[in-house]
């Protein structure tokens, strides 16, 4: 597998790109300035007011654009069929933003991604995004900011709120990048750490984690067996929910005493992360750090 | 797979009910929650008499907060064996963890450490009856073919139904080599309803039992209820966003009502699910403050604020303060539409202001 690295440049393909979400992000993205090359779109689509070439399939084009990458706006129910058909055409970056997406689907998805040496972000997702150059998904544009943060988040609204408040200050980011919020995903914190390591525009990291599974102690395992050197600032969401008891995200669920934020909270300190309770306090840590 | 004989019965029925056979009996509280046995929710009877006097000293009880539904009563299985033997979702593998112990029972927790195999495998049948044969290499021969056996009929559950989990402990094996589940989780990924009829047809059978499951069916959308006496109502859009604000009201000691995310992005012009919380928030006798939270990146905000108006036109009952925090595409057209309704929502775009007013109005008690 190639190392996870980001292309501003990258030829991107909306796949269910006539659809009502997909339609309106394809266009949102293309102005963004993210090099949307084509979409697929099933047969019965209307494709005379579709602002991007439509083909048939994915292979068809990729085969007539050079895509690379893809964003698959269709139905939880059809995100296992779209990422296979991506994989098939040689698609190297996927993006699943679905929410709802079967925990076998993901798993059966994400074994063939491993198998090809692709990369896939989400599902449950609003995507990744490189400020004023690339956004695959739908993060909002007024909280993106160039700038020298690495993101990384389980949740989009919290991670939303918390880079407005910080871009409001001044505090931008170099890349954004939500994991998404299904206990099983692609691409996991402590898989995106070694990108955020060479990145030379990253100068310290946001980790915005939940309740629920291990992803944030496993984070801290990463760090110290990296040495990562730059400043990482945590917040975590879900310290007051009931133990068996699911808050909206699928994976944020404490049981038998797993995945407490207690645990997370010790693991990332001791790796040498700083912890914080509220967003404000996040955000006043941050830009106290001068980052 | 087999379960032992057996018949339910509450307080009421008991007394009446016919037990075929001889015993000894076993009388186990149905509960959705681990850890019965215990919690002292199993007896052990030697005739119908001590069945009932059982059945009625537990009937009107409950179990880690979780009330005894009933109760099932089954011959004593004549056992040589009481295995573990389960199948879950294993998030940081990304794929599923069959697992067995030959120590299995009600102490299996405490053994698992050093008694449990497992394996990870992908989630299809041929690679998960390859990860179950690895782990009965493990166990004495006299077991591997009644293990066999159930983990095939596991794995075809699992995968039948979308589990999230499936465990059968004890899973007790007989003297002539047959195997009988003892007690059985089945977790169900409620992701995967849309293609599971039959797993909903369960869920909407018994609405007490899988409340929230059935919210989420009904309504599409996740709310959870938190605290009866809760002060502060959230008609909240985001997962992680509401999470976390819940996180801070408790931080400034104050008693959140619920959980929700509402998903403004999918409202589509009506506002049945705003009035669906409200109405919920009606039930609260605490309830001294509705906090609403739209970050909208795409949401039109002059949109929803109309959407807001009807909901709270349609639960006029519900007669407490509403902050509104709303921020982004269109804010302007919705702060007018709420101000030339007169109603006395405050709006404001800061989040933290927003929660400040609603933990000051929370904090004031009549």
């Amino acid at each position: 597998m190639t190392p996870f690295h980001l292309d501003p440049t990258a030829k991107v393909l909306v796949q269910g790109a006539t659809g009502r979400m997909g339609s309106r992000h394809a266009t949102l993205m293309k102005r963004y300035g993210t090099n949307i090359v084509g979409g697929t779109a099933g047969a019965s689509a209307r494709r005379d007011d579709s602002d991007i070439p439509l083909f048939a399939n994915c292979a068809e084009a990729v085969a007539a654009t050079g895509a690379v990458a893809s964003v698959t706006l269709v139905p939880p129910l059809d995100v296992l069929r779209a990422v296979t058909e991506a994989l098939d055409a040689g698609i190297e970056l996927i993006v699943s933003p679905s929410e709802g997406v079967p925990v076998r689907d993901a798993m059966t998805a994400y074994a063939m991604v491993k198998e090809r040496g692709a990369h896939w972000i989400g599902p449950s997702t609003p995507g990744l995004a490189i400020p004023e150059r690339m956004k695959l998904g739908f993060i909002p544009d007024v909280s993106l900011k160039p700038g020298s943060l690495g993101v990384m988040s389980k949740s989009g609204t919290l991670s939303y709120e918390t880079c407005f408040r910080l871009a409001s200050r001044g505090i931008g980011q170099s890349a954004w990048i939500g994991v998404g919020g299904d206990p099983v995903k692609g691409l996991r914190f402590a898989e995106l750490l070694p990108y955020f390591q060479q990145d030379a525009a990253t100068r310290a990291v946001l980790v915005l984690g939940e309740i629920g599974g291990s992803e944030e102690e496993d984070l801290a395992a990463e760090m110290t067996r990296l040495g990562f050197n730059k400043p990482v600032f945590v917040l975590l969401a879900g310290a007051s929910a009931p133990e068996g008891v699911t808050m909206g995200h699928a994976g944020a669920l404490i049981q038998g005493g797993r995945g407490t934020i207690q645990s997370k909270t010790r693991a990332l300190r001791d790796a040498g992360a700083e912890v914080f309770t509220s967003i404000e306090s996040l955000v006043e840590g941050a830009a106290r750090r001068d980052v | 797979m087999t379960i032992p004989e057996g018949v339910f019965v509450d307080g009421r029925t008991v007394a009446d009910v016919a037990l075929d056979g001889k015993g000894p009996w076993v009388v186990k509280a149905q509960v959705g929650v681990g850890g019965r046995g215990k919690a002292g929710g199993i007896g052990f009877a030697a005739t119908h008499a001590e069945v009932v006097e059982f059945v009625r000293a537990h009937a009107d009880g409950s179990i880690k907060g979780h009330r005894i539904a009933g109760f099932r009563v089954e011959r004593k299985v004549d056992f040589v064996h009481e295995i573990y033997a389960g199948l879950m979702v294993d998030a940081a593998a990304r794929a599923v963890r069959v697992m067995l112990s030959t120590q299995g029972g009600v102490d299996v927790e405490e053994h698992a450490a050093d008694a449990m195999l497992s394996a990870v495998a992908a989630p299809d049948e041929a690679s998960l009856v390859v990860a179950a044969e690895g782990l009965l290499a493990h166990v004495a021969p006299e077991l591997r073919e009644p293990l066999n056996a159930a983990f095939h009929a596991l794995i075809d559950a699992f995968l039948r139904f979308d589990a999230s989990l499936i465990e059968v402990n004890p899973l007790f094996v007989l003297a002539d080599g047959s195997w009988v589940a003892g007690d059985m989780k089945l977790a169900i990924d409620e992701n995967a309803l849309p293609r599971q009829p039959e797993v909903e047809r369960i869920v909407r059978s018994r609405p007490q039992a899988y409340r929230e499951s059935l919210f989420k069916l009904e309504h599409d959308f996740d709310y959870v209820g938190l605290d009866t006496h809760g002060q502060i109502g959230l008609l909240t859009t985001g997962a992680g966003l509401s999470m976390m604000l819940i996180d801070e009201m408790r931080q400034a000691s104050r008693r959140p009502f619920n959980f929700c995310d509402v998903r403004t992005g999918q409202l589509r012009g009506s506002p049945a699910r705003l009035i669906e919380v409200l109405r919920q928030f009606t039930q609260g006798s605490d309830i001294a403050v509705v906090l609403v939270n739209v970050f909208a990146g795409i949401t039109d905000l002059g949109e929803f604020a109309q959407l807001l108006l009807d909901a709270l036109d349609a639960v006029p009952e519900l007669g407490v303060p509403v902050v509104a925090r709303l921020i982004g595409n269109n804010f302007e057209a919705a702060r007018r539409t709420i101000e030339a309704s007169g109603r006395a929502i405050v709006v404001e775009s800061d989040l933290d202001k927003a929660l400040q007013i609603a933990i000051e109005r929370a904090g004031v008690t009549a």
